[in-house]
């Protein structure tokens, strides 16, 4: 058994490619960023050689080193939120298998898609259900299918400042410079397999693979769902893997590019904490949720296995996380629905493993270390004007913060990274199949979690414009040409979401700015 | 001084302006759900956001969708609808097109919109009335509906007595399974075959769930159905005996099933079968 | 240009006509009134009548000897057309009928077959059967409505308003099949089984009669009345066999 863990383990960290060029790198930047920080600062290095050789192999060879050896799934969770967070530009939920079972144009159920309107939110908190008596598949037509797909051919430009390059090109010892790389082309997105329908009545599903632009599969999410226990709305129970209750939802939003495809808030870890989790990521757990008749009030209460969306224990041990949402809209008549909600996830990860030879047992972790996200949220329509705010409120605990194990003594003076973080969008809805879209989205450290730490290391100030145009909007398939502008700056670190090449400045007060120019074609069918 | 009267003067100018453009952009007929007054211009638009697919462009029921759906979709154009408090072949009242679309018809592609703001429901309603001419002829008077006799058994019995009278069976089946002898012949009025209700399918109707809507439906008529008006022809007394019959006919979730069950294991023998007379 | 034109020629000649009613009534005493006389045929195969199964309503099929035929297309000797309404379509239009139509359920079916009337002309549907009845007539430009009538049940009275020709049905018996010709006339005549059809009371002058079969369409003729004289005008209707 443990033979298979290891296997698995290690086959996981081989297949992992380290080209520099391109994205496969930006997972090391990436990893590098958020955590390779923190051993340089930990130990005292001078902040300007802490940014690792370029032919590293991943995350392990500048990860702490107490913690590598004890988590061999460490690379792997950050390699795997890495890769749902790329993913995430990808995975928005819309189902034109829901539009060609009832018949209904997409725009009844989305805003503009695959953002929800308020009938489309009663339809999916109903359990993918219209409530009209024929919602079980014994009612459809039996050529009828849950599968809809969706995947966006495109052409973008990457460009992100203050990247660390050879002095010489294909020279490694010439030195480092800092460069403005910029990468662009036609590409592809993934492709997204989207099934999702009832079993029976009040029973549903999902399961959404999904795969990366080169083809390669994973399970995004997997659900069942059970509807109207006890015969009310108040009790709905849904397992498996899933997007948490966030009223602005990540998976429906109207974004494409790398830089502006997620929202910060959802991802961002401080520079140097070990805290594997992003309020954006698909989590496995169970939900128990309610809603009202027209779901203008709605909560969900779930219990969320530790390892942030994997699957497998992996990073995981046996504690459990709790994420709360709770919602009310009011009819402001004429405006429009307004809706406001508070959210809050209250997190525990792992600091050290059981180990075998050295190497950690997935799903074994101990000393757990708490974590928490919580804010408030908005809908707000004026007429067509949306506004959706957002506010978040997070910490981490300063074993997590300072990525020690929670057996060791923790740093001199560290203390529990504290942020704040918001954002603002706004859409304006020139039509059901126009829209156009900004967002403005700023992160900052209120505390780091060393005091040698610059203040500001870490910051984020985001900022994305973009279109949608839906040519046509049937009830069958949509096809969306989307358009989209999006920069974002990061102090001392490269860009979460930066598509380029990704390493961090050569100094810790640098702000590195990364821009997305993206045109795609968004279809779903 | 002189700036303020010119103020004042713009002012009210402008205010004019303002009332006229208000004035000739009202619709002929005003349209009131509750109290909010709906405006068909902004119904339109989301007319298009939703009912576009089924009902189409035009009102006229020929949406993209119209062809794989039954029952089909609503031909507003014909100005004819089920759901009604008002006498047949009458028009229907702001609220009762309302009340369809915040209700959804159940069995039928059309699901319930009370997501959607009161406001936009009640554009909608205004929206739907620009279709037909019929509309600027007003809607019919509700039926008055008084106050409903207390359920017994007796009340059932008599009811039941009604069913077989008045030959509801012929349609809806002795059993009220919708299998009546003329059931498979029945067509709407375009004519598109349709299928009397099947009263062990649940508990709620195509036009509401309560007594008061099951009473609304046989002394209105489902107009565009075969399902004609009773009201020339049964007393209200006798209606409500009526609405407390068919409730039995219905999954033992409403109480009268449950009355009527419990009456009925003592009592089973002294029952005539409901179907044609047999002499 | 032309649109604009072409509305106003109709509104004068709508003006013109409706003076000319006007005078023409003023001026009818002075004269005897004509009438028209035809008779209706076709030429070709008309459809064959089906024999309709009453065997679902056994009070209704007791009534019965011999089945009863379906009555789309009447057919009398000599290859005559039964239930065509003649009206006149342009002309004295009359007005204001109010001799109740009488319209029957018997044995499970209409009778007569087509009833016309003039707008707004009463309208009393009777039921002489043991059987319960809705008349559904399926109108589109007047109000379309369904009422039941079970046995013994009074009357129902009614009018309309508009005309149009209304097909009209009982759900509960699918083969009854009926007519209301709703005109804007009051000058108008059923042919009877024997293809004839009468126009009384007619003030001379120029008429357009319009001939209207439910299964093949309308004709129209023109025709001038006389003071005291009958005119002959017959029509005849290309049948098809379906």
């Amino acid at each position: 058994m443990i033979k298979w863990f290891l296997m698995q383990t290690r086959s996981g960290k081989g297949a992992r490619p380290t080209v520099f060029i391109g994205r496969a790198s930006v997972t090391a930047g990436l990893v590098l960023s958020t955590m390779a920080l923190a051993p340089p600062r930990a130990t005292g290095v001078s902040p300007t050689s802490y940014h690792p050789p370029y032919n590293n192999t991943g995350p392990y060879s500048a990860a702490p080193i107490r913690l590598s050896s004890h988590r061999p799934s460490y690379g792997s969770t950050v390699s795997e939120r890495y890769r749902q967070l790329m993913m995430a530009r990808f995975n928005k939920a819309l189902i034109p298998a829901f539009a060609r079972k009832y018949n209904l144009p997409c725009s009844a159920c989305h805003t503009t898609w695959p953002e929800l309107n308020s009938f489309g939110q009663k339809f999916r908190d109903n359990g993918f259900q219209l409530g009209n008596d024929r919602d079980a598949p014994i009612w459809q037509n039996p050529s009828y299918f849950p599968l809809a797909v969706r995947t966006t051919p495109m052409w973008h430009m990457e460009t992100t400042t203050h990247q660390p390059v050879d002095a010489v090109r294909g020279d490694a010892t010439s030195g480092t410079v800092e460069r403005t790389i910029t990468q662009q082309g036609f590409d592809l997105s993934g492709v997204d397999l989207l099934f999702l329908g009832t079993l029976h009545k009040n029973i549903s599903f999902g399961f959404v693979p999904s795969s990366d632009n080169t083809g390669s599969f994973h399970l995004e999410s997997a659900f069942v769902r059970f509807d109207d226990l006890l015969d009310t709305h108040w009790a709905n129970v849904k397992v498996g893997k899933f997007e948490l209750d966030n009223l602005v939802s990540e998976k429906r939003f109207l974004f494409l590019s790398a830089n502006g495809g997620i929202y910060q808030n959802y991802h961002f870890v401080p520079v140097g904490d070990a805290t594997t989790f992003g309020l954006g990521d698909n989590q496995v757990g169970a939900e128990f949720s309610g809603h009202s008749e027209n779901s203008y009030t709605r909560y969900t209460a779930a219990i969320i296995g530790n390892s942030d969306g994997e699957v497998g224990f992996s990073g995981g041990s046996q504690a459990y996380d709790a994420a709360v949402t709770v919602s009310q809209a009011f009819d402001a008549g004429s405006l429009g629905i307004q809706r406001i909600g508070l959210y809050g996830y209250l997190g525990q990860r792992p600091t050290t493993f059981e180990t075998t030879a050295g190497a950690a047992i997935p799903g074994t972790g101990s000393f757990n270390k708490s974590f928490q996200r919580y804010g408030v949220a908005g809908d707000f329509f004026l007429g067509n004007l949306e506004f959706l705010p957002l506010y978040l409120r997070a910490s981490d605990d300063a074993y997590l913060g300072t990525a020690t194990a929670g057996d060791q003594p923790l740093p001199a003076g560290a203390r529990a990274p504290k942020w704040n973080g918001g954002f603002l969008e706004i859409h304006y809805y020139v039509n059901p199949q126009m829209i156009f879209t900004q967002r403005s989205e700023l992160i900052r450290m209120s505390q780091q979690a060393l005091p040698t730490t610059p203040s500001n290391l870490g910051n984020i100030d985001a900022y994305t414009f973009g279109y949608r145009w839906y040519p046509m909007m049937t009830s069958r398939a949509g096809l969306a040409l989307h358009g989209e502008y999006s920069m974002v700056k990061t102090i001392g670190a490269v860009p979460l979401s930066g598509d380029g090449v990704g390493l961090p400045p050569l100094s810790p007060d640098t702000p590195v700015w990364s821009r997305s120019l993206l045109f795609g074609l968004d279809f779903a069918f | 001084m002189r700036l303020a009267t010119l103020q004042k003067k713009f002012v009210s100018n402008l205010g004019v302006i303002l009332l006229a453009m208000v004035a000739t952009s009202l619709p002929a007929q005003q349209t009131r759900v509750g109290n909010i007054d709906g405006h068909a211009s902004a119904g339109k638009k989301e007319y298009r956001r939703s009912c576009v697919g089924c009902h189409g462009p035009d009102g006229d029921g020929l949406g993209e969708n119209a062809q794989w759906i039954d029952p089909k979709p609503r031909d507003f154009t014909a100005a004819v609808f089920k759901c009604r408090s008002t006498p047949t072949g009458t028009l229907p009242t702001d609220d009762d097109l309302g009340n369809t679309i915040h209700r959804g018809v159940v069995t039928t592609n059309m699901p319930s919109w009370l997501p959607l703001t009161g406001q936009v429901r009640a554009d909608l309603v205004a929206y739907i009335k620009t279709f037909s001419p019929r509309w600027s002829q007003g809607h019919g008077t509700p039926i008055t509906i008084p106050p409903e006799t207390p359920t017994t058994v007796e009340s059932m019995l008599r009811g039941r007595a009604l069913f077989q009278k008045m030959e509801c069976w012929k349609c809806h089946g002795p059993a009220g399974h919708g299998d009546g002898p003329s059931a498979s012949t029945l067509t709407d009025s375009k004519d598109n075959p349709i299928r009397p209700y099947n009263f062990a399918a649940g508990t709620r109707f195509k036009c509401g769930e309560t007594n008061q809507d099951l009473y609304r439906v046989f002394m209105t008529g489902l107009d565009g159905t075969p399902m004609p008006s009773f009201a020339d022809n049964l007393k209200p007394a006798e209606a409500w005996d009526l609405v407390h019959f068919l409730r039995t006919l219905q999954p033992v979730k409403t109480p009268e099933a449950a009355a009527w069950k419990t009456w009925l294991k003592s009592n089973a023998n002294s029952l005539k079968p409901i179907g044609p007379e047999t002499q | 240009m032309q649109k604009p034109g072409f509305f106003v020629l109709a509104v004068v000649f709508l003006v013109s006509s409706g003076a000319s009613t006007r005078a023409s009534r003023f001026t009818a005493p002075m004269v005897a009134p004509g009438s028209v006389e035809g008779i209706i045929t076709y030429t070709g195969t008309p459809p064959k009548m089906k024999p309709i199964d009453m065997a679902k309503e056994p009070s209704c099929a007791k009534q019965h000897a011999t089945p009863v035929m379906t009555e789309s297309v009447g057919v009398g000797p000599g290859n005559t057309l039964e239930d065509v309404v003649v009206y006149v379509s342009a002309g004295d239009m009359g007005g204001a009928a109010t001799q109740p139509v009488t319209y029957e359920q018997k044995g499970c079916q209409y009778i007569p077959h087509v009833a016309a009337m003039e707008v707004n002309q009463p309208l009393e549907i009777y039921t002489r059967d043991q059987t319960s009845h809705n008349i559904h007539p399926m109108a589109k430009v007047n109000a379309e409505w369904n009422r039941s009538q079970p046995p013994g049940a009074p009357p129902i009275k009614v009018t309309y308003e508009k005309p149009e020709f209304i097909p009209v049905k009982c759900n509960v018996h699918p083969w009854m099949h009926g007519y209301f010709a709703v005109l804007s006339t009051s000058h108008y005549s059923v042919s009877d089984d024997n293809g004839k059809f009468s126009l009384k009371g007619l003030p001379p002058g120029k008429y357009t009669l319009t001939a209207w079969q439910e299964k093949f369409g309308t004709q129209t003729q023109d025709v001038t009345v006389s003071s005291g004289g009958t005119a002959k005008v017959n029509f005849t209707f290309k049948a098809t066999p379906y």
